[in-house]
């Protein structure tokens, strides 16, 4: 290396003047150089003082980076460089220059400012080429300077001049004189960089942190952001991407990709859920300081995520990603379109969108909890209103639409007798592309020890079932829930209390479980009032049903507390109805109306062992003729028009007990039919039902019909007759058993003379004589009447007259009637009857006489006689 | 080639350092003071740029049981993340032989934290276990002293010079990562107290020293031959007497 040339020794020493002029400029400089604070402040006053004293074209300052031993442009002539409008000048100004190299090893061992010609120098290896390139602008010497700070060199102060030999030694002395005062100025000057630098950064986040602490929602989250990035040098798009829910995906939360406006790459990009584990997105949340990678780079690696693809696509190279983190948990990562890390000024960012993260979320978290828990309240006062199924119904479809946006596979209840689970209420449109299998499986009853059932209502809080698993482990079940393309089956037990009431089944992706349970506990609930409210329904009908029955019961119970009568009649039926009474068998009751068949019915109940429980009795002549069915055999809610409740009919009610079929006679034919099914198979459906209900019944019927000549005549299913007709009780009619008559009257009296409140102490012989010769066509039933009338038109305590009836009727034939008249009578009426055919025409041919063959005077003093007048066969 | 070293002002770190750039080789030195920061990543990304291997021979501030522990494990994760997103293709650092056997020393822990993220970085990678450094002998003399006596356990003992400690990282560096573990020592093997009696009289140093078997280094209680090599190891060239006679003499 060719050291530097000194200039040749001074001739004359300096004027004083001169000295004066030079103490004056170092002086001023000196002042200068105190004041600056602005970088290339320092190079413009270094230049104007100097230049007073010097000749020199331009001058630099570089610095030494210790960390790959290089020293870079610092100061720049802006002024006086010649080299500006050099070609390389830009890469001059960005270059660094290596420290190993015999040119400024030889500035870096030199104690003074040492000089050098360029064109000696630059074409030597290793040589800088600024050397060059300043020799090519007409520069021709250079003088260097080392800049020394705590006894180490810092930088260097590069002086160049177009006219050789312009260095004097005097110069030399100046520079080197006032070189410390120029370190100290660069370290000054360094350092206010670092200042400023700092206090913007600090400034840029104070006003960040003002802005994002008002922040409350996204949208405001995005603004604040978007303006401080914005901010940023170079500003680049970014994003914020969120974990989601389920922790291992993440999706594009608040971006700014001001650099495509493709919306289907922006539509892409926001909608994606990209998986935390695809190698990149894991890595930044793993960093605990901010990585830069490279987009190409990652693709390469052979990370799949969509995201790269796009962002290559609008041209993002370098990206910062930073996680977004409070306290040990992750929330986010931040991407930035930059290529460089400000890791200060980055961490700051990120704590503070970390934290507003944190706080949208927990603010979305809560007005989410407060939506679900308002919802919540509106499906506990739907449910609390509820009253009736279809009422329930409607509600928990609507809040499972609206808060789980999932529908109801199947709620099961368990059935009263604590094994079968029914269901309950299912929503069809779940299954709609399965419909068939769907209605089979729910049809198909299951028990509580089925396997998923059984699980289900032993659980606390219910199970997840993943519909592939199930369908890999056989469920058939799962066969049907992937009909409806989702996930999981969630299924519940439902619970009042302890006790388990039902389950209630669910498919859908993802349901809260918290929402879930107090849904469900709203729903056992609601399910357990509408059941307990049917009961109560059921029970309170069976009450007024009862009710009734009692009352009927009371109203003859002085009836039949004792059957009067202890005639040669009764005490054959006696004698029947005891042979008959403890056995299950139908018995068929036969007598006219009005015998007491009733009576003898429910003592032969009343001697049964059924006795403890109520005999049912129907009327079947009392019936509608197309609500007979209903009435028997009950029916379903919705078998047919207006039948809104379900109805337990007479044969179900009477389940254990008696039925007693009065007017067996006046059944129509259908309903024979079905009665003579219960009959034989003691079992029954009711109307619109499914279920086949067996029940024992004993059954008495009873009529007063002749069932014979009714079968004949095709009114009455000779079948059902046969099964009636096993064992008759015929009772004997009153004008048979006129030795029963007395006692009965005494009966009667005494039971009516108790309820009018009339004493009646005595009954006349005559009138028990009359009594006895009347017909009593009514029976046993026309007699307490007759008995009830006259003792309220008694007078006294003694009952003297009866008012039996009289000819009332003069068409009537029957044979009762006829049997209770008179001779003269009977020859009156038949002489009214033949005047009447015969017009009125007394004798003669084809007279009244003619027709009696007895001599017309003869009738006319007979007609006289009996008091026959013109009026008598002459009306109507 | 590109090389950060990492730690490169320390005291083995300037030495490797010295020796690549005399080999025309790109060195960037990581340093706190030169900007580079593996604690709080400060200038790494902008560092690792291009760079082709990342030599860490950054040590502990502090060596506090759990400073230790933080420093390692964070410089690791943090230089490693940094490495794999710029693409280095190899990382080296500098361990300890014998550091799976003393777990119960704190710093030991520590450093076999960082074996471990190194290795399951995904980084190709070289660690280098060496023995103690010849360097140490004044200092296990001085934590060890007692009034005049120095009290130092039988144990085996093979220390190496730094500067072979450095040539062998330098080689290393340049050479394809060998995803595994290489020994280094030096070429004597003795016990400690031999080592320090013969530094102590060759510095005519007073100080008596007293061996005991309890087989302690620097207070923890290590197996008696976790300090040396067990199996195949690198040697160093230059022995005690050479390293001495390399040491600036005392005034």
């Amino acid at each position: 290396m060719k050291s530097a040339k000194l200039p040749p020794p001074e001739i004359a020493a300096p004027t004083p003047a001169a000295l004066e002029q030079e103490r004056r400029v170092l002086l001023e400089l000196g002042n200068d150089i105190t004041r600056v604070r602005e970088k290339n402040d320092l190079l413009t006053l270094f230049g104007k003082r100097i230049k007073q004293l010097f000749y020199f074209t331009h001058t630099i300052v570089t610095l030494i980076d210790r960390k790959d031993e290089t020293y870079v442009p610092f100061l720049l002539d802006n002024e006086g460089s010649p080299i500006r409008s050099h070609e390389r000048y830009q890469e001059m100004v960005e270059a660094r220059f290596s420290l190993n190299e015999p040119f400024i090893q030889a500035v870096l061992q030199a104690e003074e400012p040492i000089s050098f010609l360029l064109e000696d120098i630059m074409d030597k290896p290793k040589s800088p080429a600024f050397l060059r390139v300043n020799y090519e602008k007409g520069v021709r010497e250079i003088l260097m300077t080392r800049l020394m700070k705590e006894g180490q060199p810092m930088g260097f102060i590069h002086i160049y001049s177009d006219k050789p030999g312009s260095f004097s030694n005097e110069f030399r002395n100046v520079i080197k004189g006032i070189a410390p005062q120029l370190s100290s100025a660069v370290s000054n000057i360094i350092k206010n960089e670092e200042l400023l630098k700092k206090e913007k950064e600090k400034s840029f986040l104070l006003d960040f942190s003002s802005d994002i602490a008002s922040v409350r929602t996204k949208d405001e989250l995005a603004r604040a952001v978007r303006a401080a990035l914005g901010k940023l040098n170079p500003p680049g798009g970014f994003v914020i991407r969120r974990i989601n829910e389920d922790n291992t995906t993440m999706s594009p939360y608040v971006y700014d990709l001001s650099k495509t406006h493709d919306p289907e790459i922006l539509r892409a990009l926001e909608s994606a859920r990209y998986p935390i584990d695809d190698g990149l997105q894991n890595r930044i949340l793993d960093s605990a300081i901010p990585l830069l990678f490279n987009v190409e780079r990652e693709i390469q690696r052979g990370i799949t995520s969509a995201y790269l693809q796009y962002w290559k696509g609008m041209g993002f190279k370098e990206v910062v990603g930073i996680r977004l983190r409070n306290g040990e948990t992750n929330h986010g990562i931040l991407f930035l379109d930059i290529g460089e890390i400000n890791i200060p000024l980055l961490q700051g960012i990120c704590a503070q969108i970390s934290i507003a993260l944190a706080n949208i979320m927990a603010n979305e978290q809560i007005s989410k909890k407060q939506e679900e828990q308002a919802f919540l309240l509106d499906f506990s006062n739907d449910v609390t209103q509820a009253r009736t199924k279809l009422e329930l119904q409607t509600a928990i479809f609507r809040v499972l639409d609206k808060t789980l946006h999932t529908k109801l596979a199947m709620l099961r209840v368990i059935d009263e007798d604590g094994l079968h689970m029914l269901p309950f209420m299912f929503d069809r449109t779940l299954f709609e592309n399965a419909k068939v299998d769907f209605e089979k499986m729910s049809a198909h009853r299951i028990t509580i020890d089925e396997t998923y059932a059984a699980q289900v209502l032993a659980s606390k809080d219910g199970l997840v079932f993943n519909v592939e698993e199930e369908l890999k482990s056989g469920n058939a079940y799962a066969q049907l829930w992937k009909t409806t393309g989702l996930k999981n089956m969630y299924s519940l037990p439902l619970r009042v209390g302890d006790k388990n009431i039902g389950t209630i089944w669910l498919l859908a992706n993802r349901l809260s479980p918290l929402i879930l349970k107090g849904i469900c506990a709203q729903i056992s609930i609601a399910i357990a009032n509408i059941l307990a409210n049917e009961k109560l329904l059921a029970y309170k009908k069976q009450l007024e049903v009862e009710n009734d029955y009692l009352k009927e019961q009371i109203k003859t119970i002085y009836n039949f507390s004792e059957i009067i009568g202890g005639g040669e009649q009764m005490q054959k039926v006696y004698r029947l109805m005891s042979l008959v009474a403890d056995s299950n068998t139908t018995v068929l009751i036969l007598g006219e109306t009005g015998t007491g068949k009733e009576l003898i019915a429910r003592a032969i109940h009343n001697t049964s062992p059924r006795k403890d429980k109520l005999m049912v009795k129907v009327n079947c002549a009392a019936l509608p003729a197309n609500l007979i069915e209903s009435e028997l055999f009950g029916h379903e809610r919705g078998a047919f028009t207006g039948a809104i409740d379900r109805r337990i009919g007479k044969f179900e009610l009477g389940n254990n007990s008696t039925v007693f079929l009065d007017e067996i006679g006046e059944l129509p034919l259908e309903a024979q039919a079905k009665l003579l099914r219960v009959i034989q198979e003691r079992e029954l459906e009711r109307l619109g039902g499914k279920q086949t209900i067996k029940i024992d019944v004993r059954l008495i019927a009873a009529t007063n019909r002749n069932l014979e000549e009714e079968v004949k005549a095709g009114r009455f299913r000779a079948d059902l007759y046969f099964r009636l007709n096993v064992f008759p009780i015929p009772l004997p009619p009153l004008r048979d058993r006129s030795e029963d008559i007395e006692p009965l009257t005494h009966f009667f009296v005494e039971k009516y003379s108790r309820n009018t409140g009339r004493k009646i102490k005595k009954v006349a012989p005559k009138v028990i004589q009359q009594l006895r010769s009347y017909t009593w066509p009514g029976n046993v039933r026309e007699l307490e009447y007759l008995i009830e009338r006259s003792i309220l038109l008694a007078t006294n305590g003694t009952l003297e007259n009866v008012y039996i009836p009289q000819h009332a009727d003069a068409e009537k034939k029957e044979q009762a009637f006829l049997l209770n008249r008179s001779l003269e009578e009977v020859e009156r009426d038949y002489i009214i009857e033949t005047l009447k055919r015969c017009a009125g025409k007394i004798s003669g041919a084809g007279s009244a006489a003619d027709l009696l063959k007895i001599p017309g005077n003869t009738l006319h003093s007979k007609m006289k006689k009996l008091g026959i007048t013109k009026a008598d066969y002459f009306s109507n | 080639m590109k090389i950060v070293v990492i730690g490169g002002s320390g005291l083995i770190g300037s030495k490797v350092v010295a020796i690549l750039r005399q080999g025309g080789h790109e060195v960037i030195v990581g340093a706190p003071a030169t900007g580079i920061n593996t604690i709080t990543g400060e200038g790494l990304a902008e560092a690792m740029k291009n760079t082709d291997v990342v030599v860490d021979l950054a040590n502990s501030p502090s060596f506090e049981d759990k400073a230790v522990m933080e420093f390692f494990e964070t410089a690791g994760r943090n230089l490693l993340a940094a490495e794999i997103n710029a693409g280095v293709k190899h990382h080296l650092a500098l361990s300890i032989v014998g550091v799976d056997l003393m777990q119960n020393v704190g710093y030991m822990r520590a450093k076999l934290v960082q074996e471990d993220l190194i290795k399951r970085s995904g980084v190709p990678y070289t660690i280098i276990r060496s023995t103690q450094f010849l360097d140490f002998l004044p200092g296990i003399a001085n934590q060890a002293t007692d009034g005049n006596q120095v009290h130092i356990s039988n144990v085996q003992f093979q220390p190496i010079a730094s500067d072979d400690v450095a040539a062998f990282v330098a080689e290393a560096t340049l050479a394809a990562p060998i995803k595994g573990i290489l020994e280094i020592a030096g070429p004597e093997r003795l016990t400690m107290p031999e080592f320090v009696i013969r530094y102590l009289h060759d510095t005519s140093d007073a100080r008596q020293v007293v061996p005991n078997s309890r087989s302690q280094y620097y207070g923890g209680e290590i197996p008696n031959a976790a300090l040396v090599p067990a199996g195949h190891a690198k040697l160093g060239t230059i022995n005690y007497e050479k390293w001495l006679h390399n040491q600036p003499q005392k005034v």
